[in-house]
């Protein structure tokens, strides 16, 4: 262990961008090891995938005869759940990643070894993707599961040769890949809080202050509905395509500025500690 | 040591952890959108709930769905990570204290926290409904007694769930685990209300309370009522349960 460590130590100086990046989820992966937080979102993943699952079974009634794709009616039902159960993964995963640094000046240590203080930042935002990927892709599998179960005689979820199965298959690609554009400001948000806090408790506290928000803004108003919390709970399938536009845009800037601002954070923390 | 000095200590624990402010922020922020929408009270014609009821209802709801179940994960939290923290939780068990009577100490903190919540909500409340009655014309203050009994109910029915969330956070170690295990029961708790056996779920009784009052307070509203005979004797042993397991592991992985 110690060697492995000591030896990339001596790598890290000399490795150019690309390099350091890998490092850096390399270390964080390593950090997380022990803290439970792959079974968390593995779990919370099943979790999440069970909601249409468990719906579908208890009610089926109510969504087979209704209007649009499988997949629309399958999000429409669900997704307001699963997305919950998402962001709230997010919110505790970013505060166990730096409550892990926080914990025993662990941040001040990694400040002293030969990398840039951002790497650690996108070094646990990287992570989060991938768990993000991780969970989203259990969902999607879940959701496919459904339109096959249920709705396979039906307009829309039936066919899975050919065509129809194509189509099918662009669609839950399109549906899940947006809600993962869309969850990202959320997780740089939740990374900023969780590294601007030093307790656990506030940074879950202002986290599970601000999903609360986002479950009370009212969905009518666009500008509100831009907030990162918020941007989750979007549903792709049946969305105008001048509305996807938008909110994609806005999520990239959103992260773009929550990302420079990262960057002050980080420059006011050092003047100050 | 006594148990009230030791409720004390405890309380000095947590005086500068900023949880007050946290809590005071979640109910701010509870009331403005029923504030702005204030109008929207007065088109309740459909459900037959008069206007200052459906204002007191809404909100009430809102919080005890997710915010008040969330928050008190946020306190479990803190109350027992400010302990894990440059293990302070040795030395306090190297003192002359039982551990069950630290572990009920720092229970109480948390019901302190939840009441302290429930307050605060409804002073918000009450400047809420006062800030609408001028705005609308239209007198949206209910009486202090019919308020007292609701969230007497709203605070005495969570208190199976922060058995539950307590026990969570003594016994599983990993802090991810009884956070996300606690925030992500809180999720189901609208699909379980709906069911029969809601009374088995503790995250779900506080908002079925409240929904079972807005549904006393609608005439046209048919929500399913509170029944007593198995609800109070399976939340009974469930808080009770909870809180022995709770007792018996405190203090177990620090005293290995």
């Amino acid at each position: 262990m110690m060697r492995t460590f000591s030896g990339r130590r001596s790598v890290l100086p000399k490795c150019n961008g690309v390099l350091s990046g890998c490092n850096g989820i390399l270390l964080e992966g390593r950090k997380i090891k022990r803290t439970g937080f792959f079974p968390a979102f593995f779990g919370g993943g099943i979790l999440a995938a069970a909601v249409p699952i468990v719906n579908m079974a208890v009610r089926s009634e109510m969504y087979l005869g209704l209007q649009g794709t499988a997949i629309q009616i399958l999000m429409d039902a669900n997704w307001q759940m699963m997305a919950m159960l998402n962001v709230l993964l997010v919110v505790s995963g970013a505060c166990l990643l730096y409550h892990v640094e926080h914990a025993d000046g662990g941040l001040q240590k990694m400040r002293s070894l030969p990398i840039r203080e951002g790497s650690v930042f996108f070094g646990k935002v990287a992570v989060m993707m991938l768990m993000c990927v991780l969970v989203l892709a259990m969902e999607a599998a879940s959701v496919s599961f459904c339109s096959w179960h249920w709705f396979k005689g039906q307009a829309g979820g039936g066919q899975w040769r050919g065509e129809g199965g194509n189509m099918f298959a662009i669609e839950l690609c399109k549906s899940f890949g947006y809600a993962f554009l869309l969850i990202l400001p959320c997780v740089v948000l939740s990374f900023l809080i969780a590294e601007a806090c030093k307790n656990m408790w506030v940074s879950l506290g202002i986290g599970v202050v601000c999903v609360f928000t986002a479950t009370m803004l009212p969905t009518s108003s666009f500008v509100l509905s831009l907030f990162p919390f918020a941007m989750p709970f979007q549903v792709f399938a049946g969305m105008e395509a001048a509305w996807v536009t938008r909110f994609a845009c806005a999520a990239v800037v959103e992260i773009v500025v929550l990302g420079g601002v990262e960057r002050l954070v980080v420059r006011g923390k050092g003047a100050f500690e | 040591m006594n148990f009230l000095p030791l409720l004390g200590v405890e309380f000095q624990k947590i005086r500068r952890s900023g949880i007050f402010i946290i809590l005071f922020a979640s109910t701010v922020i509870l009331w403005i959108p029923s504030i702005v929408n204030s109008e929207s009270n007065f088109y309740m014609q459909a459900e037959g709930v008069s206007p200052e009821h459906n204002f007191f209802i809404q909100g009430f709801m809102a919080m005890s769905w997710f915010m008040f179940p969330a928050s008190m994960v946020v306190g479990t939290v803190l109350v027992s990570q400010t302990e894990r923290m440059n293990k302070g939780i040795l030395k306090m068990l190297a003192l002359p204290v039982g551990t069950v009577r630290l572990c009920l100490a720092k229970f109480v903190v948390l019901l302190v926290l939840s009441a302290a919540q429930v307050l605060m909500m409804t002073g918000m409340y009450y400047i809420g409904a006062a800030i609408c009655s001028v705005t609308r014309d239209y007198d949206f203050i209910l009486p202090p007694l019919f308020v007292m009994g609701k969230i007497s109910i709203l605070f005495l029915s969570a208190i199976p769930m922060l058995s539950f969330f307590w026990m969570l956070s003594v016994c599983i170690q990993t802090p991810i685990f009884s956070i996300g295990i606690g925030l992500a029961s809180i999720v189901p708790s609208v699909l379980v209300i709906n069911t029969k056996i809601w009374f088995a779920y503790p995250m779900s009784y506080s908002f079925f309370v409240i929904v079972a009052e807005y549904g006393k307070l609608a005439t046209n509203l048919d929500t399913a009522q509170v029944e007593f005979v198995p609800w109070i004797p399976v939340a009974v042993v469930i808080s009770m349960t909870c809180l022995c397991v709770s007792c018996l592991c405190f203090g177990r992985a620090e005293r290995r």
